[in-house]
């Protein structure tokens, strides 16, 4: 790990400590919102690494923006933090508007929004799904294909109707439904080079495998001390095999899923690349089932319960295994480009690693 | 527990070029690629591998080697096991006897073996396992007596892979009587496989391959200077040997033809046997090269560290136990995904027409030895269990 990541894992982990313990993560799931850790972290600008300082981001790579996400998956920070960044600064960097003050969100389009030009206005109609926070950010940024090409557009999500929804972790999941909205001049521009809803997917993948890998490695180091404390049959579960097994998969899980975005991330410049995505995405959700299986085998019934942290992160890794693709989307996606570039390609492809 | 990110060097990628186009131009395109390090065992293909300068690369030039780094020699490695290259002669000798010869060896017997093993012309099998002795490696009861000039051995050897193609075979044994400290009193003896009172079983493999044999030493004579290290000091041995051959690519690309073959035959590339692919094809080559691409950078990321002097274990085990769990997951799930020639209901053919039905049949018979080979799943993750709060 380099100097400059290491100084920005223990700023951002300094504020988590401070303001991001189980008991504050339990309180933003009643509330829906985190303001004390929001405002440090803004105050600090690490919401917005990787995005472009010309428009108030913080500058900095895809891999610091990943350790960050890293960090915040450890203590498994209630807030946009990939939609703030990676998605919305990045698309709002791109068209040159200026970065929003607070937290943005940011989602995929898919088939049911349609942006129809009506005259010298654009309108748009249909529902964004399971669009995280979306009633606490001032800006909703997604990126909607039309005949004449793909758009970026940042609206006031509250322009809409909001229904909100919650995902497995009480993370705010909301619909958000738009009725032929006349979208302003200020609300949309035509998406350059490099800015499409595909990219877009890529870079939420990306930066939810982060978040999971984070959280994996605290699933695993918090099972550790577990059944290194608790005690059965006169001894710590920990010195009995079959739970070493356990915390042996565990450690393993997380670090691939680790390797995998640091990989990704290095070779972002500064997008990620598309095989990339798909493998790393792809280990981070197949780690999450394993890790979280074992990990609750492994802590007994404890580890059902509210209170206790293991549950604020394995509720996380069930939501963030399926969001922006599961790992069944992404092993499909990968097999089917690898098939179509033929079995000479395959070895060559896989074994570029981090690209020079 | 720590892996840094590792990146290859622009040296080190055109030395994956120059092998890779090696490999292309020397293996026939209808050869039956081999499967890691199960692969055939073929003396003229490891001649001409050591003549490029690809065996025994981690030998200093002095004695016959090339005095390569350990990510040279993992490249070189991977791309011996993703082409399925016949490294069955060479390869054990070069992974494994050969550093311990640099490590422990005489002067003598450095400049005995180390040359001709570089030049692919000296193999080694290992002669640890014995019928009782199994994870459990202390309790070897094979014995060596002082005899005139060096020692007399008396025992049994089991599951010593090719003992009838090579020509010497590294023997832990006791060469002081069971005491109180059960890690003491054993040794390493280097011994000949062809000497007068060795006798070679063959134990035929689960596919019916000529792989295990049995090794029964009968007071073989070996002499002083074949001792390998100190009389006595065999354990701390054999035991920091067993972590050089943990985490290599052998561990993780035992199956990588068979995934080619695989890919071939629903790929824009198969012309002859093209199968229209479906979801769970993609899904399943989807789900292999995923995991293979982030296994081989923590594999990677270990041999950079070898490099930079550091031992480490903890990590070894932990790469070995995902290469090896992975390569058996691999099996499964090409064989789910590949629609039958018969159609919905239809098992492998190990005979079958194509490369593909034959090589699949093969990893399925022999995959339940990648993880017990080297040291089992059991073994290694109470190996790692044991660093994991470090
Ligand atoms: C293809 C192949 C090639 C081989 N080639 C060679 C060779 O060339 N030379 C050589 O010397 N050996 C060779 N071996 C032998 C190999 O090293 C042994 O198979 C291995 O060390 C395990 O020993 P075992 O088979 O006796 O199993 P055992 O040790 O009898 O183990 C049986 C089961 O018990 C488990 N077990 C044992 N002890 C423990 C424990 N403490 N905790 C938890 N579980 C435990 C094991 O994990 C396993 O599941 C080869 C094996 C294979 C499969």
């Amino acid at each position: 790990m380099s100097d400059e990541i290491r100084m920005l894992t223990d700023a951002v982990g300094a504020i988590m400590t401070d303001r991001c313990q189980p008991g504050d993560v339990g309180a933003a799931e009643a509330a829906g919102w985190a303001p004390r850790l929001w405002d440090a972290l803004a105050e600090a600008g690490f919401p917005w690494i990787a995005v472009d300082e010309a428009v108030g981001g913080t500058g900095g790579s895809m891999a610091e923006a990943c350790a960050m996400l890293m960090t915040a998956g450890t203590f498994a920070a209630p807030l946009p933090l990939v939609e703030t960044g990676l998605l919305a600064g990045w698309a709002l960097a791109a068209v040159g508007s200026s970065i929003p003050p607070g937290p943005v969100t940011a989602a995929p389009s898919g088939p049911d929004l349609q942006l129809l030009r009506d005259g010298a206005t654009w309108r748009l109609t249909g529902r964004l799904y399971r669009v995280p926070w979306a009633s606490h950010c001032a800006r909703l940024v997604t990126i909607v294909g039309t005949s004449d090409g793909e758009f970026v557009l940042a609206l006031d999500p509250a322009r809409g109707t909001i229904t909100p929804g919650r995902n497995l972790a009480g993370e705010p999941r909301d619909t958000v439904a738009f009725d032929q909205l006349a979208v302003g001049p200020d609300e949309i521009w035509p998406a350059p080079a490099g800015v499409s809803a595909r990219a877009l997917l890529l870079r939420g993948a990306l930066g939810r495998a982060a978040l999971m890998a984070g959280a994996l490695s605290r699933v695993s180091s918090l099972t550790l001390r577990y059944t290194s404390e608790r005690q059965q049959f006169g001894r710590p579960v920990a010195r009995f095999q079959a739970v070493q097994q356990h915390l042996v998969r565990i450690a393993e899980e997380a670090t691939l899923t680790e390797m995998a975005v640091r990989t990704a991330a290095a070779n972002s410049r500064p997008d990620p690349l598309d095989f990339d995505v798909a493998a790393t995405k792809t280990v981070a959700g197949q780690a999450a089932t394993t890790v979280a299986a074992a990990a609750h085998e492994a802590h007994g019934a404890i580890g059902m319960t509210r209170e206790y942290e293991l549950g604020q992160l394995t509720r996380r890794l069930w939501s963030w295994r399926d969001e922006y693709g599961s790992e069944r989307y992404w092993s499909r996606q990968l097999g089917q480009r690898l098939i179509g570039n033929g079995a000479e390609q395959l070895w060559p492809a896989l074994s570029v690693g981090v690209q020079p | 527990m720590e892996f840094e990110l590792a990146t290859l060097s622009p040296s080190e990628r055109a030395l994956q070029d120059e092998v890779r186009t090696f490999l292309a131009k020397t293996l026939p395109s209808d050869f039956r690629p081999g499967l890691g390090i199960a692969a055939p065992h073929d003396p003229s293909f490891s001649t001409l591998l050591a003549e490029q300068g690809w065996v025994g690369m981690a030998i200093p030039v002095e004695y016959g080697g090339q005095g390569r780094t350990a990510v040279e020699r993992f490249v070189v490695t991977e791309e011996l096991m993703a082409a399925g290259a016949p490294i069955g002669a060479h390869y054990v000798a070069d992974r494994q006897t050969a550093p311990a010869l640099l490590k422990y060896g005489t002067e003598q017997q450095r400049r005995q073996f180390l040359p001709p093993i570089a030049a692919g012309e000296c193999w080694f099998s290992l002669g640890m396992s014995e019928p009782d002795a199994g994870s459990d490696l202390a309790s070897v009861r094979t014995t060596a007596r002082p005899a005139d000039g060096g020692w007399s051995v008396t025992g049994t050897k089991i599951w010593t892979s090719n003992a009838h193609l090579n020509q010497y075979f590294v023997v832990l044994c006791r060469t002081a009587p069971l005491g109180e400290d059960r890690h003491a009193g054993l040794s390493q003896l280097i011994v000949d496989l062809r000497a007068p009172g060795v006798k070679i079983n063959p134990i035929p493999f689960l596919d019916g391959s000529h792989h295990f044999n049995e090794v029964v030493l009968d007071g073989v004579f070996v002499a002083h200077d074949m001792v390998l290290g100190e009389p006595g000091s065999g354990w701390g041995q054999v035991t920091s040997e067993l972590s050089y051959e943990r985490s290599g690519p052998d561990r993780y690309l035992s199956t990588m033809p068979v995934v080619r073959e695989f890919v071939r035959a629903f790929g824009g590339d198969g012309a002859s046997a093209r199968r229209s692919a479906g979801a769970e094809v993609y899904e399943a080559v989807g789900a292999i090269t995923a995991r293979l691409w982030a296994i081989r950078q923590l594999s990677l990321s270990v041999a950079r560290s070898l490099d930079a002097g550091a031992a480490p274990a903890v990590e070894s085990a932990l790469v070995k136990d995902l290469g090896t769990c992975f390569e058996q997951l691999s099996i499964e799930l090409m064989r789910l995904a590949m629609p039958s020639p018969l159609g919905e209901i239809g098992e492998l053919d190990p005979a079958g027409d194509s490369m593909l039905e034959r090589l699949l049949a093969e990893t399925v018979l022999t995959g339940p030895s990648f993880t017990l080979r080297g040291g089992t799943t059991e073994i290694l993750r109470s190996v790692a269990a044991k660093g994991l709060g470090r």
